[in-house]
């Protein structure tokens, strides 16, 4: 608290004295948060870990702090007995990314990724005791970035093979996120078969969703690593990764562009976008608004410091001791059971 | 002279820092197993003299502050986490300095302030698996044991006597280990992963060993020998075996175990150390480059030990390890003790586990054998039957906690008395049980796992222990350090078990079949209970006559109707 | 018996020494299959050892009380504490051979069912003379002769020392052994007029499994019928009440708490264990959305206990042991953990209405079912189970085909029953106005 109050007043300080010649961008967000969920198990399925990392490493590189990126991955592909090079997923057959990386933090592993869960995390409502990195803390100017890849049909996605979400159920959970001001945008990105099915029931306003395909069509996967020996990234996931690696903090690409990502001609499915719901031209929208965390930064001069009044707590005398302490013998003594 | 005179400058700060009533040390202990692995041990400790009772952990200096407040918020006493992946081999590997079982394991001890233990206990793991990006949060009631003889605190401890109501221990057999625990867990060093020995731990090095364990032990500790005071510790290792067959060969380096070298020590570190177990030296030899800055023999329990002992300087290292000359065999004695676990039986019906001792010492043993036993595998104690080398023999002591589906593990604790040279078989019966279909987990028919068996021991002996004592937190401090007994907690292999499942696609047949069933009772019994007999006039029409008739009604009328259809 | 119909008896009538030898070849079987190898193998089969009675269970819940551990605490014991102490007296305090005791409980069953048996046909032989002027004139070859009440009691003990579903109860160790006597024990008592003991066994069977509670339905009619006041019928139930409470009082006693309710009626109940057996329970709620189990678990209670309670007995109120009979083999195909003791015992009282067979018209049907049903369960479990390559959904198919020859059965029997009193009243002729009729219900 002693920290913060010096600032908070400054802050105030500053906000009074400088109204005049500076602005806040107006119906702009304040901070980025991203969802990254890959739904299915099974090691045949290392493509969808593949594409969750590779976006994971993507957002991070862009400015994302790992507590704002929830990591949901339904399997342990990096230290599989079936991967012959432990704690890594590559996405390329080259082998020259690793996505899964050095610093890795996943909020949601194996039994845990679940549809409740999923649904209890967009929503806020999670069970008491639920640690900070597995909460989406955001409010009425996060910008969320939702990424979804599995197997899906029409009208549902896959979670584990064992359940899955429907797109009424996806779209009623973000029509109460957004009654609950709990996002200012959201970019919602999906990779599945049928992926536009998952998005045609939004109703919830500022949504711009993307999906690998269309309705009837398979989304398919890009190539298959040898030495892996299964296929290990998704065509949508590995051209939007193409585009996203050319991008840095400074970028000037804009959502516009990479919603033209992946023609038919090398993704094989066609790309559906939905933009009905979202009110600003993508083509206008800065591709970090979504997939960084970029900032206008003012920076502030002249500043009076209002001193503050602390009223220092003394640090607490040291209690006198007055308890004996001692080590317990290990092992419960066997001649006294006898 | 100007380097050393610079490295002062730059760490006088830190000189201050001594005189903080916490320190930090970092060690590095690498033993050449008997067989073909290389034990890697990295061994970070924290001393904090602060009051543990009161300490609010509003600020904390060395000690990472994410931890202390899960600790003081839910009242902890002593906590130990540990993650592992792979299984340490007992008896060609000798004892570990730190035992963890397959898995995650978790065991705390809560203040005896405590109110609601049990509620207290699943948030803290719902916390650490926060902390540690692991599943821990999985951890409740239904599979949380509280030993009575097995997890004495290890700390101090101020009370008259011990209330086991106060422990919880917990196993997820199941759990993976990989980068993202590591990850989380590095940043509660004080130096990160940036410096120190800490910065060897590339993920995809040390995942690529046999058994690699990534633990937490948190306790209070006394502050001098008096034991006036206490101090709150903190002591967080890796343990790794490197196996020479995925090395490629005998000759380790730094570069080899972890893909770099060191760059230097951690500077918070009060001390930074490394050791290097050269005691089979006498048989398998190795040369050492550079040398080492000196050499220390411990003799401890009867045995001695040597150790090349390198004092990490704040410049870069490399360490390397040749292996001279053709090797002579080396027969290793097994250690005293080590354990073996199995499942019995075929089918899916009925089985049995199996938990197998080996007493090679020279004197009984006392040993106390604990089993946590999920709820999905119920055991009958009835069917209980311990067999000393072959013959049966009784128990000490039993306790056992029958469990309940869905509420409790099984808990059964055993003291037992071995003789010399003896195998001790420990068996007993369970059904497999019958879940509902959402109970099961998405890959069902992978199987359900039984967690390790625990079996404690104080060994009279130190051979092949490299043990901490009780009142030691350092490397260092195991120097030397005989004591009467030396406390061995040997975990047995996970056992799986595939239990019998439904036909996860069927709800809505089972559903309306069995319905179908209890209505074809009812209309009867309804026609009977409802109605009375009477005679009517019989219809002459034979039933297959009038089925004809309908279908020849049928026929006629469709015709009929595409008729009509063409004509349109 | 009827006297006037000896010398016709002397030929069609088993002799003494026949049922003797019956006895003892029943129980010959019995004995050597106890103690043969494939005791284990039968006593291990969930068709014949449910979680409710199988002998393993109380064998781990005695071992635990005698470590001094309250058998209630865990959940694999699900017998109450005052049978509990009956096997304890039996087993530990008395040392009897545990199965020297199930054999004998079985031939107990067997004598009384005889009993049982000579009783009813007694009933009937009365009834049936009492009855003979209001019955229609063609109808005499509809009366029973003398020989049917005769061999009809030797028929019952015959059908329960033979019938394999008895045989494997009792060798399987399961406790409805001991539900089988006490049931047994309270038909006789019921039809011997003597309340209290009737009660008495009513309510250490409802202890033991809970269902046998609605048979104090058709004790009360029959009470109703012997004593012809109204008042002394009332009290029957309240007694039975009575004896119940007490019974649950020892049992708080004996077991220090009422946890045993939980464990022992809590689970005949909520149906927690879903260990597969004959039953119609155990896929259903393995498969239930968890939503719906309460509803389920309620319907499907109600429909194994009092759904058909009343109107069964409005319509069979005359006869007071059909009704009981009828109401034992909707228990065994409705509750919550069946075993094939349960069934053998219903089918064993068959021949009791021996006068019905020739109205009944799917005893092919139900017999031929029960044959295959009883040969394709083991094995498709054994494929499931232990090769591997079958499924639940196999095994539970033959569990609903067994389900509903039983339904058949008991339908079937009381169809009969009712066409068999239309025929008395009506004569044998089916005809209205010189044309063919047909019967049907209406």
């Amino acid at each position: 608290m002693g920290l913060f109050t010096p600032i908070f007043v400054a802050f105030c300080a500053s906000l009074a004295h400088s109204q005049l010649d500076f602005e806040f961008p107006k119906n702009g967000h304040t901070n980025n948060w991203a969802v990254l969920v890959d739904t299915s198990r099974f090691w045949f399925n290392y493509r969808h870990v593949a594409n969750v990392l590779s976006i994971y490493r993507s957002v991070k590189r862009l400015g994302i702090p790992d507590s704002q990126i929830i990591l949901m991955i339904a399997d342990d592909m990096a230290c599989n007995p079936r991967n012959p090079r432990p704690a890594t997923v590559f996405n390329n057959a080259n082998q020259h990314i690793n996505v899964y990386g050095d610093d890795v933090e996943v909020d949601y592993r194996g039994y845990e990724v679940t549809v409740e869960n999923f649904v209890r995390l967009l929503t806020g409502r999670l069970p008491p005791g639920t640690p900070r990195s597995k909460q989406l803390l955001t409010d009425e100017g996060s910008n969320v970035l939702i990424y979804l890849t599995g197997h899906g049909g029409d009208g549902f996605l896959k979670f584990q093979d064992s359940e899955e979400i429907t797109s009424q159920e996806m779209a009623d959970a973000l029509e109460q996120m957004w009654q609950k001001q709990r996002y200012h945008e959201i970019f919602f990105m999906i990779d599945t078969c049928q992926a536009a099915s998952m998005y045609e029931r939004f109703y919830s306003p500022n949504i711009l969703a993307v999906g690998s395909s269309l309705v009837g069509e398979d989304s398919l996967s890009h190539h298959v690593d040898s030495s892996i020996g299964v296929y290990i990234i998704d065509r949508y996931t590995f051209f939007a990764l193409e585009f996203l690696e050319n991008v840095d903090q400074h970028t000037k690409k804009t959502m516009g562009e990479f919603l033209n990502v992946c023609p038919k001609r090398v993704c094989i499915s066609t790309v559906g976008v939905r933009r009905d719901l979202f009110a600003r031209n993508p083509h206008q929208v800065p591709i970090t608004d979504f997939f960084g965390s970029v900032r206008p930064v003012e920076v502030i001069s002249n500043v009076t410091l209002v001193p503050l009044v602390t009223n220092e707590t003394k640090t607490k005398p040291v209690a006198q001791p007055t308890k004996k302490y001692r080590y317990i013998p290990p092992l419960v003594n066997f001649n006294s059971i006898v | 002279m100007f380097l050393p005179t610079l490295l002062v400058l730059i760490f006088s700060p830190f000189g201050v820092l001594t005189s903080k009533p916490d320190k930090f040390t970092e060690e590095l202990f690498i033993k050449p197993l008997y067989s073909d692995q290389l034990y890697v041990h990295f061994h970070f400790a924290t001393k904090w003299d602060t009051n543990p009772e009161q300490e609010t952990f509003r600020h904390t200096h060395i000690f990472p502050r994410a931890l202390g407040e899960i600790v003081e918020r839910y009242n902890v006493q002593e906590l130990h986490v540990s993650l592992t992946g792979g299984l340490w081999r007992y008896e060609t590997w000798g004892y570990p300095i730190l035992d963890a079982a397959p898995g995650a394991e978790v065991w705390a001890w809560f203040k005896d302030t405590t109110e609601d233990v049990d509620q207290n206990w699943k948030l803290l793991a719902s916390s650490l698996s926060g902390l540690l990006c692991a599943s821990l949060n999985f951890i409740d009631k239904a599979n949380s044991i509280r030993p009575e003889y097995t997890f004495k605190p290890k700390g101090v401890f101020s009370g008259s006597n011990l209330n086991s109501s106060f422990v919880r221990y917990s196993s997820l057999p199941r759990e993976i280990v990989c980068t993202e625990n590591l990850t989380p867990w590095k940043k509660l060093l004080p130096c990160e992963s940036k410096s120190g020995l800490a910065s060897l731990l590339n993920s995809g090095y040390i995942h690529n060993t046999r058994y690699h364990s990534v633990a937490i032990h948190m306790r209070p500790v006394c502050r001098d020998s008096s034991c006036e005071f206490v101090s709150l510790e903190l002591q967080q290792t890796v343990s790794l075996v490197y196996d020479y067959l995925i090395l490629g060969t005998k000759n380790w380096s730094f570069r080899k175990l972890f893909g770099q070298g060191l760059m230097g020590r951690c500077p918070l570190a009060e001390t930074s150390t490394i050791y290097i177990d050269t005691t089979s030296n006498t048989s398998v030899p190795f040369q050492l480059t550079p040398s080492p800055d000196d050499y220390v023999t411990s003799i401890r329990g009867g045995h001695v030990n040597t150790f090349a002992k390198y004092v990490v300087r704040p410049y870069a290292m490399s360490l390397n390890a040749n292996f001279l000359g053709k090797e002579s065999v080396l027969l290793n004695a097994p250690p005293s003790l080590h354990a073996n676990q199995y499942i019995t039986g075929y089918g899916q019906e009925r089985g049995g586990i199996v938990t197998k001792i080996y007493n090679n010492h020279w004197s009984h043993l006392d040993v106390v054998v604990l089993q946590n036993i999920p709820w999905y595998v119920p055991i009958y104690l009835h069917t209980l039957k311990i067999e000393v080398n072959g013959l049966e023999a009784e128990p000490l002591k039993i306790r056992y906690i029958p469990g309940r589906q869905r509420e409790r593990p099984y808990h059964l604790e055993l003291l037992l008395k071995l003789p010399a040279r003896s195998v001790t078989s420990v068996s007993v019966d369970f059904d497999y049980v019958f879940l509902k279909w959402q109970e099961y987990p998405p890959d069902a028919n992978h199987g359900f796992y039984i967690g390790s068996a625990i079996i404690s021991a104080n060994l009279p002996l130190a051979r092949n222990f490299t043990g901490l004592p009780q009142d030691g937190s350092t490397i260092a401090d195991s120097f030397n350090a005989s004591r009467s007994g030396y406390l061995v907690q040997v975990r047995t292999e996970n056992m799986v078990i595939t239990l019998p499942t439904p036909d996860f696609s069927m709800p809505y047949n089972v559903i309306c079949l069995a319905c179908t069933v209890v209505a074809l009772a009812f209309g009867p019994l309804h026609n009977i209970t409802t109605k009375r007999l009477v005679l009517t006039v019989k219809d002459n029409e034979k039933l297959i006559v009038k089925i004809k008739n309908k279908i020849v009604k049928v026929l006629t009328d469709r015709r009929g109707g595409e008729e009509k259809q063409s004509v349109q | 018996m009827a006297h006037g119909k000896t010398e016709k008896c002397e030929q069609d009538c088993y002799k003494g020494g026949t049922v003797l030898f019956m006895y003892l070849t029943g129980l010959g079987i019995r004995y050597w299959l106890m103690f043969s190898r494939y005791q284990s193998i039968i006593a291990n089969h969930i068709e014949i050892s449910t979680p409710l009675n199988s002998w393993k269970r109380v064998s781990e819940g005695l071992c635990l009380q005698s470590k001094g551990i309250n058998p209630y605490e865990g959940d694999l014991l699900h017998e109450a504490p005052i049978t509990i102490l009956f096997y304890k007296v039996l087993t530990q305090w008395w040392k009897l051979d545990i199965k020297t005791i199930f054999l004998a409980f079985d031939a107990g069953t067997a004598v009384v069912l005889y009993f049982v048996a000579k009783k009813y046909m007694f009933h009937l032989f009365i009834e049936q003379e009492e009855n003979k002027k209001q019955y229609a004139l063609n109808s005499k070859e509809f009366l029973l002769s003398g020989s049917d009440f005769v061999n009809s009691p030797v028929f019952v003990a015959s059908a329960f020392l033979f019938n394999p579903y008895t045989i494997f109860n009792c060798v399987g160790q399961s406790t409805v052994v001991f539900h089988n006597f006490f049931i047994a024990l309270f038909l006789f008592c019921m039809l011997s007029g003597s309340v209290i003991l009737s009660v008495l066994s009513l309510a250490i069977c409802t202890m033991m499994s809970f269902y046998p509670i609605v048979l104090i339905i058709p004790l009360f009619l029959y009470s109703n019928g012997i004593y012809k006041s109204k008042f002394r019928a009332i009290l029957t139930p309240i007694l039975f009440i009575a004896t119940l409470a007490a019974f649950i009082t020892i049992s708080i006693g004996l077991s220090n708490g009422t946890a045993f309710m939980k464990n022992v009626y809590g689970f005949i109940l909520t149906v927690p264990d879903l260990q597969p057996n004959i039953g119609l329970f155990w896929y259903f709620f393995t498969e239930m959305f968890d939503h719906f189990r309460d509803l389920f678990i309620s319907s499907f209670q109600i429909n194994a206990t009092v759904l058909y309670l009343i109107p069964l007995s409005v319509k069979f109120r005359k006869d007071p042991f059909l009704l009981t009979f009828a109401i034992l083999c909707l228990i065994s195909v409705f509750k919550s953990y069946p075993c094939l003791g349960d069934v053998g015992f219903v089918l064993s009282l068959l021949p009791c209405f021996i006068h019905l067979f020739n109205y009944s018209q799917q005893g092919f049907l139900v017999g031929v079912i029960f044959l295959i049903t009883t040969a394709l369960g083991p094995i498709l479990w054994h494929l499931w189970i232990y090769s591997n390559s079958a499924n639940a959904n196999f095994y539970f198919g033959v569990t609903l085909a067994f389900a509903i020859a039983q339904i058949f059965l008991v339908t079937d029997i009381l169809f009969a029953y009712l066409k068999r009193e239309f025929c008395l009243n009506h004569g044998k002729e089916r005809k209205i106005d010189g044309k063919d009729a047909l019967l049907i219900l209406e």
